[in-house]
Parts: C-alpha cells; structure tokens; sequence
C-alpha cells in the first residue's frame, strides 16, 4: 500500500516545515498557530504508527486545551517582538549549542542499538494482538505502574495548589453575588405590606 | 480483575497516612480559609505523628511490592523515621513564627506534607521512575514553601532560584536516567544489580555518562559542591522556620535516595563512582569551611554549613561499605538534632522590631539570655564537633570507615576541613560571651520551642552515654543494602 | 492497470461517494435547520416565520444561501487577511469532518474507529480555534472580546462533558461509537445517568455557544462578537458551521444517552422502522430542545456561566464518574468483554 507512505511524508513536511515556521514567522500569533498545527501532524503520525489514542489524546490535550491558552495569552501580550529580535545574533550561539547537545543526545539514543544489541529487544516491543492500545495502555497503567500513576496524580496536585498559592490573590472590597442567599430571599424579607391611612404617609 | 493485592498495599501505610492527611486537611483549608491554619499545623504534626507511629510498629523485613517500584526494608525505615521526625519538629518550630509573621496561609502544612510524603517515596524508591517521581513531588513542594512569603523580595527570589535550578537538575537526572535505561535495558534497581554483575565490571562509556549525571542530579539535591550554589541564597531568602525544614528533612532523604541509588545497583561499578564522589566530597567540604568564614548573616552561615556537613556525610558513601552506610545514617540522625536545635535558637533572635538574622545581633548574647546562649552553644560546638558531644561522634564514625576502606587522604582531608569550620562556629560562640552586649531579644519563646530545644539538646548533649540504640538502627539498616 | 484500479481507484471512488452521501443530507439538513429554528421561534412567539419563499417557506433557506453568494466578502483593512479567511473554513470543516465517526445505523458508518468518542472529542474541541482566530484577525475590539469569551467558556466546559464522556465510557468499556450504541439495547443510558445526561446537554449548549451562553455573540453587548466583521459567504461559512456542530452535538448526546439508531422498544412496530429514522427523530428532538431554550431563557452573565461550569457541572460530573466506577466495582456490573 502506497497510501500510508504518502500520508507519513505528508504529515512529515507540514510537520517540520511549520515547526521551522514556529521560529520564522514574524507574528507571534502566527507561530502559535505553527506551533498547533505541528502538534496536529504529531498526531497524524502517531495515528501512522497505531497509537490512535496517543493521537487522540495529544489533539484533546496539547491543540484542545494548553495550545488554547498558550494562543490566548500571546494574542493579549503587548510585545513589540521585532524589538525581541534584535537580539537574535547575540543568543544564536547558545542556540546553536543546544542544538547541538540535542543532536548528541538523539545520536546517542539511536546509537544505542547499534552499541548495545540487548537494548534492542525493548525498542522492538511489538503491539499485543487482539489488544486496541487504548486497552494495552490501560492494562500496563493501572497494573505495572500503578504507584506511578498515583504518584504523578500527587505531583499535579502539588503543582495546582503550588500555582494557586503563589498567584492567587483575594482582592478586597469587591461585591460578590451570593447565589444561595440570593434564592433563599423570602417575600418577607424583602417587602412589608403597611396600611397606609389617608392623610398620614407611610 | 484484581490487579494489586492488599499485602501490596500494607508496607505503604505510612505514606497512604501522610497521603490522606494532606488530602484531607487541604479540603478543610479550602473551605475553611487562613484563619485554620494554627489547627492545620497541629493536624498535620499529628499526622506525622501517626505515620511515625506506623512506620515503627511495622515488621522488619525487606518487601519489593507494587511490580518492584517501592521497596520497605530498615534502611527505608531508618531514614523515614529521620524525615518524619524532621518535618515533625520543623512544622512545630514555625507554629508562633507563621502568626507573626503573616505567613499564614492555611496551603503551608499541605504543601510541608506533600514535601514529606515525597521523601517518604524517594526513600523507598526501588526504580529509576518512583526515584524520579519522589524527588519531582519533594522538590515542587518546597519551591512553593520557599516562595510562600511572595511580598517579600528575597522569598520570591529564593523561591525562582531554586525552581530554575532545581528544575535544571532535575533535567540532569532524567538524562541520566535514560542514559542507564538505553544502555542497560532497565529502570528497576534490581534488574540493574543483575546486569553488573553479569556483564562485570567495564561498562560502556554511555553508562558512565548516564552514572555521572544521576551523581550530579543527586549532588544538587543535598547541595553539594559544585552544585551547591542555590543553597545560601534560599536558606537566606526563604522564611526562616522553611529554611529549617529546608535543613534538615530534604537533605535526609536526598541523602539516603543518594546511598539508595548509588550503593546497591552500582555496586559493581564502584571503582567507577568511588573517585567522583571523593572529589564531590573533598569540595563540600572545603568549601563549607572556607566560605562561612566571611558570613555575616546567621542563615547563610548555616547554610555552609550544611554544605560541608553533606560533605562529610558523603565521605561515607565514598568508602562503599556497610560501615560507611552506617556512618552516613549516624551522621544524618545526629545533624537532624543539632541543625533543628539550632534553628530552634535562630528563631529565637527576635527582637522588638521583628526577627532579625545577623550575626552581630547575637553579640553579649549570654549576659542577656544566659540560658539561650547555652544551648546555642552547646549545638554550635557540636557541629564544630567537639568531643563529647554527638557531631564528634558523627564524624567519627565516618572518617573511621573512610580509613578501613583506604580512603587515607579523604580522611586526612575531613579531618582538616572540620578543624577550619570549627572556627567559624567557635566565633559565634565568642560573640556570643564576650563580646559587648546588643539589643536583647524578645523574653518568651513560647512553650513549643523550649520542648524543642530540651529534646534536641538532650540528644546532643547525652548521645555520648547511650549511643548503642541509634547505632544498631544504623547498623541494620545499612545492611540492608548490602544484599 | 488492474491492480491500480482494483487497489485505488475503485475504494477512492467509494470513499468519496460514502462522503458525499454523508455531506449533502447534512448540508440540506443544516440549511433546513435555519428553517426549523424560524419556524418553530416563531409558533412561540405567536408569529408565522418566513412564509414567503416558496410553500410555508420551505424555499428560504435556498434564498438566503444564494443571497450570501451573491454579495460582496468585505474584509478589514486592519485585519489580518490569511487568518480571516481560514477561520470560517476552518469552523466549517471541523464540524463536517467530525461526522466522519457517527453511526448513522447499525454498521452505516464511515469510518469505525475503536477511539471513535475521542476524535468526535478532539475534534469539537478544535472547534474554538475558528473563534479565536476570527476574533483576533478581525482587529476588532468587540470580535476579540467575543473570541476570548469563548475560549474561556469552551474550554471550562469541555472539562466537565470530558468527565461525563467518562462515565457512559465506564458503562460500556469501549470508546467505539457503535459499541456505545449497541451497549443501550437494553437501557438507554439517559435513564441510569440521567443527571449526567441533563448537564452534557446543558453543556454542549455552551460548547455550541448556543443560548442561553451565546456570550460570544451576544448580538446586544458585542453586536455578534467574533461575527462582526464577516460578510457574505464567510459569514456563510461561521452560520453553517454553527448549525451543523448543533446537530453534531445533538447526535453525539443521542449516542451517548439515547440509544442511537436503537428503537425506543425492541418490539413489533417500532423495530420496523429503520435505524437512522429513529437517529433523525431523536436529533429533532433534541434540536428542538436547543430551540425551545433559546426562546425561552435570558443570557447568563459571564461570571454566572464560569461559576455554574466549574462550581456545579465539574463537581457533580466528577462524583458521578466516582459513584459510577464504585457501583461498577462494588455489584460487579463490569461491561462484557468486547
């Protein structure tokens, strides 16, 4: 089948050519924008491989929500980013180095199999059969890695209570509407009948 | 269906304890605001309370459980009752403090009880992974305490300081820790053991790499030179009762996550690992002893300090023997003591105006206060490590199990570092009786403090007469990680 | 050549067909829609709604799309042109390619995924980003505002539909559109969870920006919001795309809590009349019931309508996926193995 070869190049090019375009691009907005759609071909490729939940849970995670707010708080920034980029020279080489340590560590990574011959065997983990990964995922989550799972549920948590204490601000002196007190307002709470005699006023 | 069976699930109760109470004290804050925090701090004592209880009751035995990730054994054990006993006093220690100065906020005990029960699961990690996840979980808790005071300055600083280079380092761990993975094929500690011991002892260059970088990581954790750099600047910036939790519990579990890592999977490769930490070491301290000379700032002080107590602690671990794992837990168990007694003295130093921090603050100290004044001493001589006090006794059993592992220079070293720290600590002490006496701190230090000062002082002071318990703990557990 | 035909040619043939077959009842339904929506406010209003065009005005819909076509697509001088244009297009695709998993009837869909529930979840989640990007490239005060708003709203109640998605989940054991469907044969799931069903319909109200949180819109606060500078067919395109996301929406609540394609009762006269009349009926209805609240309720206020997702529909939806997997647990009722 040559279909899946054109869909892998296809997802590919867009895929690098708009995540060089997440750095290129002159507009801000536009490389959020570049960013999502790299994140949208990641998902096209991980469906190529068989992991249509992967993919799925990218598009819902990255593109559905954090990308989300990512776009929302660069589109309020009032940056003049041309100024930001004059000094793109002056950071360059330390990009570059980290470009190159990034290399290295790919290097490394590949080169592992061809140094090592058992590592082998754990990058060719065939999927089980029968299984959809949404099922081979959740048998090894909720088994093999069960403390890990709740462990990193403890992180998150830690990390949302973190973020809370260190931005939340109660502001004084604001009216804040009280639902609840709201609807249990009883007709004699609000008003009084009184029998006005003529002549007098209330 | 079933997937993990209860058996897995009793040697985690101390940590479900902890777990819970945070959980459930966190909801009580949400809805019941600031103003619980004093009750929140007693709740969360008593939890620790309740896990140490627990934790002492259990068995001794050596259990892998949930698929080889967490393991209980009486190392785990030792430095678990250190960390909660730790947590435990620094909580107490900030109960007055947290009012006084406005730091109130009901998130601080959670945020100490997640930091605890993250120690808690680094100690007992048995897995490159739970090793990890432990740390991240210890570490995000305490950038959040350092930061708690976010309208002071130097708080805020502390707090990002650490998070940007924590977070660095623990870009150095991970990397490690994959590099072991892709060369080894494995995360699990055993797995590792029966790798080494299968394919001897030349390992491949890309493990070495990985090795070093765990090492690093580690180093971060218990600030150790050359990664010690965040260290004065957070102890100094964070409120102070965070910098004596900071002193005393995360550098315990560091440190035994640092003997956990490092002795049993790597012990084949020793002749590797040896020769870093001994420069690692030698660093520390030197360092700790070279640089607190200058301090003027009583928290900066301390924390070279406890730059060159790690330093010490690490020659243990350079000797790769079970003497040296019992000297390290010795040493751990006694730096608790002294370093919360003398932050229980530190927090002490307040005067009309609001706590202050300087040393020359402490100046004609014994005229003033002559009682406080003798328990300061007393701590700062046992850091020093003057005989007979129970920093003496740390020390010695360290550099003896670094000469009966051969490590002559590395002991000769110590031996001299710890002459030129005691300098700086025996200054204090000589501002403290003889110098002209300044402005005297407030009178009451409040009920809690003095149950502090009399626990650790006592333990200080008397350690000389009755070590045998604390030694046969040591000794236990450190066999442990022998197999 | 053969093999050409055989391998490619003849399956493209097909899929495009199956597209089609899919896309232009949808199209007619979307326009119809328009129709319905007139129609049926103006019974409640005791007026009659376009009766002009055509019989009963059956024609307007055609009217209206060819008047679109015909005017002139205004773009901004200040906007930014190649987001503007890709924003209405983008809404409408999303909502014309999230049909792609829905069942129409027993084995009448195009593609049967196993994560069919999480594309249909993906995929309306992307749907936000043609209202970000028409607020911002507009270069409007007023768009943008509206484009914030409904980023907001959006992504809060995704986060509770999420968790309801989880509960019919528990109950079935597949993300497989046709299984959760077939799981309904004996008990529609609207009944068992009926709280859930109540608040995922109340949520994708606010997902479609629908009244009553048309916040984004909001014609007499933001003048049409996100809308405001679109003219002609892109405009087009936005009104096409909202309706066809009611009706997706619509479906997937169908799927999820009333039984698909699946008779009301599996005896004589109802099990005569095919599945996908009982799938169009149970849209009908619940668009109708997306029209009948938007004649019927005033707009919340924004405060009100991020206090009622995250305060009530995310708590409540997260103790029912508790109570659910307890229940599950506890009386084993575990789905059957698929």
């Amino acid at each position: 089948m040559i279909i899946p070869e054109i869909a892998f190049y296809l997802f590919s090019v867009v895929a690098i050519a708009s995540a060089f375009m997440v750095v290129a691009a002159r507009n801000p907005v536009h490389s959020v924008l570049f960013l999502i759609l790299t994140f949208f071909n990641a998902a096209g490729l991980f469906v190529l491989l068989g992991a249509e939940f992967l993919a799925m849970i990218l598009v819902i995670v990255y593109v559905g929500a954090v990308a989300v707010l990512f776009l929302f708080v660069v589109m309020m920034l009032d940056i003049n980013f041309v100024e930001l980029r004059q000094g793109f020279l002056q950071y360059m080489p330390v990009g570059v180095a980290i470009g190159i340590v990034l290399l290295i560590e790919l290097v490394f990574v590949l080169g592992t199999w061809v140094i090592v011959p058992e590592a082998k065997v754990f990058a060719e983990a065939p999927p089980p059969a029968n299984v959809t990964n949404t099922h081979a995922l959740g048998q090894i989550l909720y088994t093999e890695y069960v403390y890990l799972f709740q462990a990193a549920g403890l992180v998150l948590l830690v990390a949302m209570v973190g973020a809370i204490v260190l931005t939340l601000r109660t502001r004084e002196g604001v009216r804040r509407q009280s639902a609840f007190a709201q609807t249990h307002r009883r007709r004699e709470d609000a008003i009084e009948i009184k029998k006005v005699l003529p002549g007098q006023g209330a | 269906m079933q997937t993990f069976l209860y058996e897995d699930i009793v040697p985690l109760f101390p940590e479900l304890t902890v777990a819970t109470a945070a959980i459930v004290l966190l909801m009580v804050g949400v809805f019941r605001g600031d103003r619980s925090t004093r009750s929140l701090v007693w709740a969360a004592i008593l939890a620790l309370a309740g896990a140490l209880a627990i934790l002492v009751q259990e068995p001794e035995r050596s259990v892998i459980v949930l698929r080889g990730m967490f393991v209980a054994d009486p190392f785990a054990l030792f430095a678990k009752v250190l960390i909660l006993v730790g947590s435990g006093f620094a909580l107490v220690m900030s109960i007055s403090y947290i009012e006084r100065e406005a730091m109130d906020r009901f998130e601080y005990p959670i945020l100490i009880l997640f930091a605890t029960l993250g120690m808690m699961m680094m100690v007992s990690a048995n897995n490159l992974i739970s090793l990890y996840v432990g740390l991240e979980l210890q570490s995000l808790a305490l950038y959040v305490v350092a930061a708690l005071r976010r309208d002071s300055l130097r708080s805020t600083e502390a707090g990002l300081k650490y998070f940007v280079l924590g977070a660095l380092s623990s870009g150095l761990l991970l990397y490690g820790c994959s590099l072991i993975y892709g060369f080894t094929g494995t995360t699990s500690f055993d797995a590792l053991t029966d790798v080494f011991t299968e394919r001897g002892t030349q390992p491949s260059l890309g493990l070495l790499i990985g090795l070093i970088f765990l090492i690093a990581g580690l180093a971060f954790k218990v600030s150790a030179v050359p990664f010690h750099m965040w260290t004065p600047d957070v102890y100094e910036g964070a409120p102070t009762p965070v910098t004596a939790f900071f002193a005393v519990a995360p550098k315990v579990a560091a440190m035994a996550l640092f003997l956990r890592a490092i002795i049993a999977p790597f012990a084949e490769l020793t002749g590797q690992w040896q020769q870093v930490i001994v420069l690692i070491s030698i660093a520390s301290m030197l360092l700790g002893a070279f640089a607190a000379i200058h301090q003027t700032n009583i928290k900066r002080l301390m924390a070279y300090s406890s730059i060159g107590h790690m330093g010490f602690a690490l020659v243990g671990l350079a000797a790769g023997t079970p003497e040296g794992v019992r000297g390290v837990l010795i040493y751990l168990a006694i730096y608790v003591a002294m370093n919360v007694g003398t932050f229980a003295c530190i927090l002490c130093m307040r005067q009309k105006d609001g706590m202050v921090e300087s040393i020359a603050d402490l100046s004609g100290l014994s005229r003033n206060h002559p009682v406080r004044a003798a328990f300061f001493a007393l701590f700062l001589f046992s850091l020093a490590g003057i005989p007979p006090l129970a920093g003496f006794f740390a020390k010695f059993y360290i550099f003896v199990a670094a000469v009966n592992a051969g490590l002559y220079a590395l002991a000769i070293i110590g031996v001299l570092a710890s002459v030129v720290g005691a300098y700086y600590y025996l200054r204090i002490v000589k501002i403290m009786y003889f110098d002209a006496p300044a402005e005297p701190f407030v009178r009451p230090i409040g009920g809690e403090m003095t149950v502090v000062l009399g626990v650790t002082g006592a333990f200080t002071l008397f350690y000389v007469f009755y070590p045998a318990p604390l030694v046969a703990a040591a000794q236990t557990a450190a066999y442990a990680l022998f197999p | 050549m053969v093999s050409f035909w055989d391998g490619y040619l003849w399956p493209g043939i097909v899929i495009v067909a199956q597209c089609v077959a899919l896309i232009v009842p949808l199209l007619i339904a979307v326009a119809y829609l328009t129709l319905f929506e007139r129609k049926v406010m103006a019974a409640m209003m005791l007026r009659r709604g376009p009766n002009v065009v055509g019989a009963f005005g059956l024609l307007q819909p055609f009217a209206d799309g060819l008047k679109f076509l015909v005017k002139e697509t205004v773009i901004p001088a200040g906007a930014n042109k190649v987001v503007f244009l890709i924003a209405p297009m983008l809404t409408f695709v999303l909502a014309m390619i999230a049909w792609a998993v829905i069942p129409v009837s027993a084995g009448v869909v195009l593609s049967d995924i196993n994560v069919g529930v999480l594309y249909l979840f993906a995929i309306s989640s992307l749907g936000v980003y043609g209202i970000i990007m028409a607020g911002w490239a507009s270069n409007s005060r007023y768009a943008f505002l509206g484009a914030l708003r409904s980023s907001a709203q959006m992504v809060s109640y995704e986060v509770s539909m999420g968790f309801i998605i989880i509960t019919v989940l528990l109950c079935v054991g597949s993300l497989n559109m046709s299984k959760i469907v077939e799981a309904q044969r004996d008990l529609w799931f609207a009944i068992p969870l009926f709280p859930m069903f109540v608040i995922f319909f109340i949520s994708t109200l606010a997902e479609t920006n629908r009244h009553p949180f048309d916040l984004p819109e909001a014609e007499s606060e933001l003048v049409a919001g996100y809308q405001i500078e679109y003219s002609a067919f892109a405009f087009a395109l936005f009104m096409l795309g909202e309706y066809a996301n009611m009706i997706l929406m619509s479906a997937f609540t169908a799927i999820l809590f009333l039984g698909g394609w699946l008779p009301p009762l599996d005896i004589a006269p109802f099990n005569w009349i095919p599945g996908f009349v009982w799938f169009a009926i149970k849209i009908v209805i619940l668009l109708f019931v997306f029209i009948w609240v938007r004649a019927t309720l005033p707009r919340y206020r924004y405060d009100q309508l991020m206090r009622i997702g995250w305060k009530f529909f995310l708590p409540l939806s997260l103790l029912w996926v508790v109570l659910t997997a307890s229940a599950i647990v506890a009386f084993g009722w575990y789905p059957s193995k698929a």
